[in-house]
């Protein structure tokens, strides 16, 4: 094999290449526009530091919860840098987590050059933007919890930042490992299942036993110093060390799949299109529906049969009954199915949809439903910021449990064929989402209650699993429904900019926190009043939440008409509005 | 032992299978160095699979592919193969001469303007040269990419579908710059659906649902009833 330098003139062809790009793109920048981004940057930075300190809370810990943070701090960090490692090593052994060009792909990788040579450039890049964006948000959280916690303001910052830098350093690491080694998806989800329950065991031993929860020792150095913690930066370091070496064997077919997708990604996240984010991402992942259903449905439709060649005749046998679903000949060649009597074939064609979720989505519903139970225990507990955990959890279950109703959304022209209106239509696909929702919501419950350790946990998540769930589908139902928003707007033009950019936040904020909404009976539950046990406390604030569900699924029955009103309106007043060309300027 | 240079291609029950889907069923093909090759079926019938899996831009479920005796997808392979695919993907900031350079560079061209400007020239590119393909109409952009396939140097030259969006004084030029590359001594593979393109080959190649239905002379039977035209 021939062996390039780096005075190769292949190499040398790609380096000028890239300077060449970034060069263009340099002078491309308007810098008043890049100016204003790092304004708005700022500001809103600024608020979420405010929010975040608003929700920790501004009062010291006493020393009793200073030390159990001492003692169960480090597993709980470990945990966390266990998620972002496992989440690598799923993006590697999916083929991740390089986002190439398309003609990068088709020019560079197919040209006779040391891929590694080639691809380590880019992922270098995109280990450093995700390194440094983790440190700041690392830097945050340990200025976040200096607010509650004895300690130095800038050893918690420089801890924070450190440890969220290093766990994104070898989060991208064991991802390149797993990609340019080819691990595979199965392993990459297996190894990464191990890594987990790696963390998770220590914090339910209590031992330090990973390098994770070494790690998690590092972010409480400002508590107390314990040198065994510096063991677990050799992990990370290794890790990316790793991944840079042996990036260059990442499979071209993964880096075209995602180079096509990765962009169009990007580009619906940018828009705010949360559905399409939604298709892309399992597109990504090869999420795709099973060829056969987990369950099929009674009364299945039957194809036609092809029609045969003539044969010899036979003798005349009894005559059968005729198969179900198929017409009796009708000497038409193909015999046609009968057409069945199907009382609620919405529904119907919910189930259809559902029963043929991958094991995957399954999975991610399951897990979804015991991440919303766990933080609802948490905030049973007193942890009231974990509810936005939980509601959110939710909503992201139930962008997947709407497929259904999406499916039509996706498909305008369809679903205007049925001859019902499209709200109607969707109300009762609705029903089969809600159901699934509700199963998610008793996962919820069973994990609370075993984490909890008291059958109360389950009974309180069981009252609470309908209202949530409706409350989660109608939010998920409302992001889908609502779809991306609109580049111009007829009645963008008769409204001030300010009220353009509070309908569009209004748009994104509202779905999330609908299905929040269903989860807040557990506050009620926490704090009974009025001589109210817990499990009546909860109950009785079912009906509110209920009315909150109701109310968002009658929007979803009305978005059309609503937003063709809207715009009618909108249209007549700019009418009034312009010039006659009759009339004397 | 098997003696003489190695085959331009040769798969060896090679093999693409999505799931419980077979794309490409074991295929075993020996295509020698200078033949041409029509590649035929209808749309699914596992060519575009088969050329991609050569050109290594797919990794074959089982079996092997190589190129001139290389691993279909390493680095001697990739020096031999030009793929010409049926999407021309492009740099959206680079002009037509811009990605000439560029390819030229990337494969060790040498003395590559003169080839250039006559494929620009051939093509009807020469007076967009200077443009960015981005704003191209779908054809321009396939004859970018026909013209960054054959200026870089190559043994194979695999290509698919390479008719769609030309019009018919680009489909001519195309056709004939085949016809020089072949006269140079290289080996061409072309999938496609154009039926009078059938007559120009050596050989035919037929695939129906991912299976090999016929191999031979294109005039030995009815190919194109064969696989269902």
């Amino acid at each position: 094999m021939r062996r390039r330098s780096a005075g190769d003139p292949a190499l040398d062809a790609l380096a000028d290449l890239r300077r060449a790009r970034r060069a263009r793109r340099v002078a491309d920048i308007d810098f008043f526009e890049a100016l204003y981004r790092a304004y708005l940057t700022a500001i809103l930075a600024g608020v979420a530091l405010w929010l975040g300190s608003g929700l920790v809370g501004g009062s010291r810990m006493g020393a009793a919860t200073a030390a159990s943070v001492d003692v169960h701090g480090a597993p709980v960090v470990g945990l966390a840098v266990a998620l972002v490692l496992a989440l690598g090593l799923r993006s590697g052994g999916q083929g991740g987590p390089l986002a190439l060009e398309a003609a990068d792909v088709r020019h560079v990788l197919l040209a006779p050059i040391d891929r590694s040579v080639a691809l380590r450039p880019q992922a270098w890049k995109q280990l450093r933007s995700g390194v440094v964006a983790a440190a700041g948000t690392g830097a945050l959280l340990g200025l976040l919890a200096y607010r509650r916690l004895p300690g130095n303001v800038l050893e918690w910052i420089a801890c924070g930042g450190a440890v969220a830098a290093l766990a994104v350093l070898g989060g991208y690491g064991l991802a390149f490992v797993a990609s340019g080694m080819r691990i595979g998806r199965r392993a990459g989800t297996l190894l990464a299942l191990a890594v987990i329950g790696w963390g998770a065991a220590d914090y339910a031993t209590g031992l330090t036993t990973s390098p994770m929860t070494l790690l998690g020792d590092v972010a409480l150095w400002p508590l107390r110093w314990r040198a065994a913690g510096a063991a677990g930066l050799l992990l990370p370091v290794a890790a990316a060390l790793a991944g840079l070496a042996v990036v260059g064997g990442t499979s071209v077919e993964d880096a075209e799949r995602r180079s096509s997708l990765v962009g169009q990604l990007r580009f619906a996240a940018t828009l705010r299109d949360l559905r399409t984010v939604v298709v892309l991402r399992r597109q990504l992942a090869q999420e795709v529906p099973r060829q056969r259903p987990w369950l099929k449905l009674p009364g299945r439709y039957v194809a036609p049969t092809a029609p045969t060649a003539p044969t010899a005749p036979t003798a005349p046998t009894a005559p059968t009954a005729p198969t179900a679903g198929v017409a009796d000949g009708a000497g038409t060649g193909a015999q046609r199915p009968r057409p069945r009597r199907n009382l609620f074939p919405a529904w119907r064609r919910g189930w259809q949809g559902i029963l043929r979720f991958p094991a995957l989505r399954l999975g991610r519903l399951a897990s979804l439903g015991v991440l919303a139970g766990l933080a609802e225990l948490g905030v049973w507990r007193g942890t009231t910021p974990l509810l936005f955990a939980a509601g959110l959890a939710l909503y992201l279950a139930a962008l997947d449990a709407v497929e259904p109703v999406a499916q039509e959304a996706d498909h305008p022209d369809r679903r205007d064929a049925y001859g019902i209106e499209a709200g109607d239509l969707y109300l009762r696909q609705a029903v089969p989402s809600i159901v699934v929702m509700t199963i998610v919501g008793l996962c919820g419950a069973g994990a609370a209650a075993l984490a909890g350790g008291s059958f109360l946990g389950f009974e309180v998540g069981a009252v609470m699993a309908v209202p949530a769930a409706l409350g989660a589908a109608a939010a998920g139902l409302m992001s889908t429904v609502q779809g991306p928003p609109a580049v111009f707007n007829s009645s963008d033009t008769l409204m001030p900019p300010e009220m353009a950019g509070i309908r569009n936040l209004l748009r994104t904020v509202i779905p999330p926190a609908v299905a929040m909404i269903g989860v807040l009976p557990v506050l009620a539950g926490r704090h009974p009043h009025r001589g109210l046990g817990h499990l009546a406390a909860t109950t009785a604030v079912l009906p509110e939440v209920l009315f909150a569900g109701v109310v968002a699924l009658g929007w979803v029955r009305y978005h059309d008409r609503l937003t063709g009103w809207w715009r009618q309106s909108m249209e007549e007043a700019q009418a009034t509005r312009r010039p006659s060309p009759h009339t004397p300027s | 032992m098997p003696s003489g240079p190695p085959p331009a291609l040769e798969t060896t029950v090679l093999t693409k299978s999505y799931g419980d889907l077979v794309a490409l069923a074991p295929l075993d093909l020996t295509i020698p160095d200078g033949q041409r090759v029509v590649l035929v079926g209808h749309n699914g019938s596992g060519k575009s699979t088969l050329l991609r899996m050569v050109a290594g831009l797919l990794e074959p479920t089982s079996g092997r592919a190589a190129v001139f005796g290389h691993p279909a997808g390493s680095m001697e392979a990739r020096g031999a193969l030009s793929y010409l695919p049926d999407n021309p993907v492009l740099y959206d900031d680079l002009s037509v001469l811009e990605h000439i350079e560029f390819t030229c560079r990337l494969h060790g061209a040498e003395d590559w303007e003169d080839r250039a400007a006559g494929l620009l020239h051939d093509l009807g590119l020469a007076r967009r040269a200077e443009d960015l393909p981005s704003r191209f109409s779908r054809g321009l952009r396939q004859k970018t990419a026909i013209l960054l396939g054959l200026v870089r140097p190559f043994g194979l030259l695999v290509v698919d579908e390479p008719f769609v969006g030309l019009d018919p004084q680009g489909r001519d030029a195309f056709i004939e710059l085949l016809d020089d590359a072949a006269s140079a001594g290289a080996t061409i593979v072309v999938a496609t659906h154009q039926l009078e393109y059938v007559q120009k080959v050596d050989r035919c190649v037929a695939l129906r649902d991912g299976e090999l239905v016929f191999d031979g002379p294109p005039g030995e039977v009815d190919v194109l009833a064969l696989v269902g035209y």
